[in-house]
């Protein structure tokens, strides 16, 4: 659920005004996208729209209400809570996850310092992604996941936009808690689920406390490098599952082999139409060959955000379709 | 009459050199100011460079353990910067500066100081934070230093100037 009051406190006054008149159902609002000098674009149930000055949403441009580098300026000040210097790392990646875990993505003048990104400044466009929990989403995908004893080391492939995410957050939940415990569906035991959430989107931890509910039996490494927060997890918590969200680079891969060396179960997320173009991946594409990842689950947003079209397990053989 | 004049002549030296240690005391004052607002610089650098705290939780943070007359200032920073009031740091800053400091020693030059410490928090990176806060730790070291050199002679004069004063118009008067 969100809540609105929180999410408009980081827009511009001006903004906040406009956002407030409006009758819309946040539950369905995905995008807000800001850009200087150009009209307010919001993403609201799967279509584009703009906003017009009384906060109704349009198709015409020319009734759009248009963003200023001023609103911009002191949207900024507020997503960063006056304190953009604690959101470097962040500003580096390009985007900032506020309280709910919404992600604000940033674009403006690069900073370079021996041809890597310090910094960047005159921020001039931003898009803010709504973080949404749905509770029993995984419903479908669990069944998949489940063994006689734990559960198959998982890889959740969807485009981006496709609600990766939120079904990664369900599948934690509901592991964490276990299934069935009220007699309904089949009985699962809870278990120790450790996630590593480098960019405070699965939890989104406001000042240490996971802001979505992610389970009894989980512990959360927040803003930490997936790699290093994998080991350190399996070092510390000893965790029987660990959850990454869009693994790619090579050390995440060194770290899931090293997990699942441990006797860890993995859960992650990759960016990705289907295995095929994930095979084609440099490293990814070595896991997948290489039959690490027992269940694969295939998203799009057809239809509906989030949509299960395919699971596959690691032989290629079609466990699902929908 | 004679005891009317005693007594009217012992109450202008006496207010006078009231008022020369009045004079002095401020000039303790302000060097007790002047270290609590050090030490808040310090203890706010901390928070910065070490966990990077965001300013509003870094100020509280400072607020909490500051003993100094600069609490409510800290204070009232801290929370008009949680409310996302819609108003930028630099304007909260700058009418804390005006609106809580009055119970200070601190002069027209430190508060302007402070000022110029407001209009470069928040926007810039860690290590530029933390420079800007130790130019101005350093400022009001400077200052600290300035003041402490001759306080002594200073209190010591303006307590004397208080009583000398005080005699002189009496002198006058009779």
């Amino acid at each position: 659920m969100i809540r609105k009051d929180e999410l408009l406190k980081i827009f511009s006054i001006r903004l906040r005004t406009l956002l407030s008149k409006t009758l819309l159902d946040f539950e369905l609002l995905q995008e807000i996208r800001l850009r200087v000098d150009a009209p307010l674009l919001i993403k609201y149930d799967n279509v584009e729209y703009f906003m017009d000055m009384e906060g109704v949403l349009t198709q015409k441009v020319a009734d759009a209400f248009i963003i200023s580098k001023a609103e911009i300026k002191e949207t900024m000040e507020y997503i960063s809570n006056y304190s953009l210097y604690a959101f470097e790392e962040e500003v580096r990646q390009g985007f900032i996850t506020i309280m709910g875990g919404h992600r604000i993505g940033i674009a403006g003048k690069v900073i370079l310092e021996e041809g890597k990104i310090k910094s960047m400044k005159y921020i001039s466009f931003i898009n803010i992604r709504l973080s949404h929990q749905v509770k029993g989403c995984a419903d479908v995908v669990l069944p998949y996941i489940f063994r006689d004893e734990g559960i198959y080391h998982t890889l959740i492939i969807s485009p981006p936009g496709c609600g990766k995410t939120t079904l990664l957050r369900d599948v934690i939940r509901q592991l964490s808690n276990g299934t069935g415990i009220n007699g309904k569906g089949t009985y699962h035991k809870g278990v120790q689920v450790g996630v590593v959430d480098e960019r405070s989107e699965i939890a989104a931890c406001y000042m240490g406390k996971p802001q979505n509910e992610l389970g009894i039996r989980t512990d959360v490494l927040d803003c930490c490098p997936k790699a290093a927060g994998m080991m350190l997890l399996i070092r510390s918590m000893s965790p029987a599952v660990i959850a990454v969200d869009e693994i790619g680079l090579g050390e995440d891969i060194e770290a899931i082999h090293y997990a699942i060396g441990c006797g860890c179960k993995m859960v992650a997320t990759v960016h990705g139409g289907s295995i095929d173009e994930v095979k084609d991946k440099p490293l990814l594409g070595d896991l997948v060959k290489k039959r690490v990842f027992e269940r694969y689950i295939i998203l799009s947003n057809r239809g509906r955000v989030g949509k299960v079209e395919e699971i596959y397990d690691e032989r290629g053989t079609r466990l699902y379709l929908s | 009459m004679l005891l009317i004049k005693i007594l009217g002549c012992m109450l202008i030296i006496g207010s006078s050199t009231g008022m020369g240690f009045l004079f002095g005391s401020e000039i303790k004052k302000r060097i007790e100011d002047l270290k609590s607002a050090k030490t808040f610089a310090i203890l706010l650098s901390g928070d910065i460079r070490y966990a990077k705290t965001a300013l509003p939780e870094a100020l509280s943070n400072v607020a909490r353990r500051h003993e100094g007359r600069l609490r409510p200032f800290l204070k009232r920073v801290a929370k008009e910067l949680d409310s996302y009031s819609g108003t930028s740091l630099y304007e909260i800053w700058k009418r804390a500066v005006k609106e809580e400091l009055t119970g200070t020693a601190l002069t027209a030059k430190d508060k302007e100081n402070l000022l110029r410490l407001g209009e470069s928090l928040g926007n810039l990176d860690k290590d530029t934070q933390v420079v800007t806060i130790e130019w101005y730790i350093a400022q009001v070291e400077e200052d600290m230093k300035a003041v402490s050199a001759d306080a002594k002679e200073k209190i010591k004069l303006y307590r004397s100037l208080g009583v000398l004063a005080g005699i002189f118009v009496v002198v006058l008067i009779i």
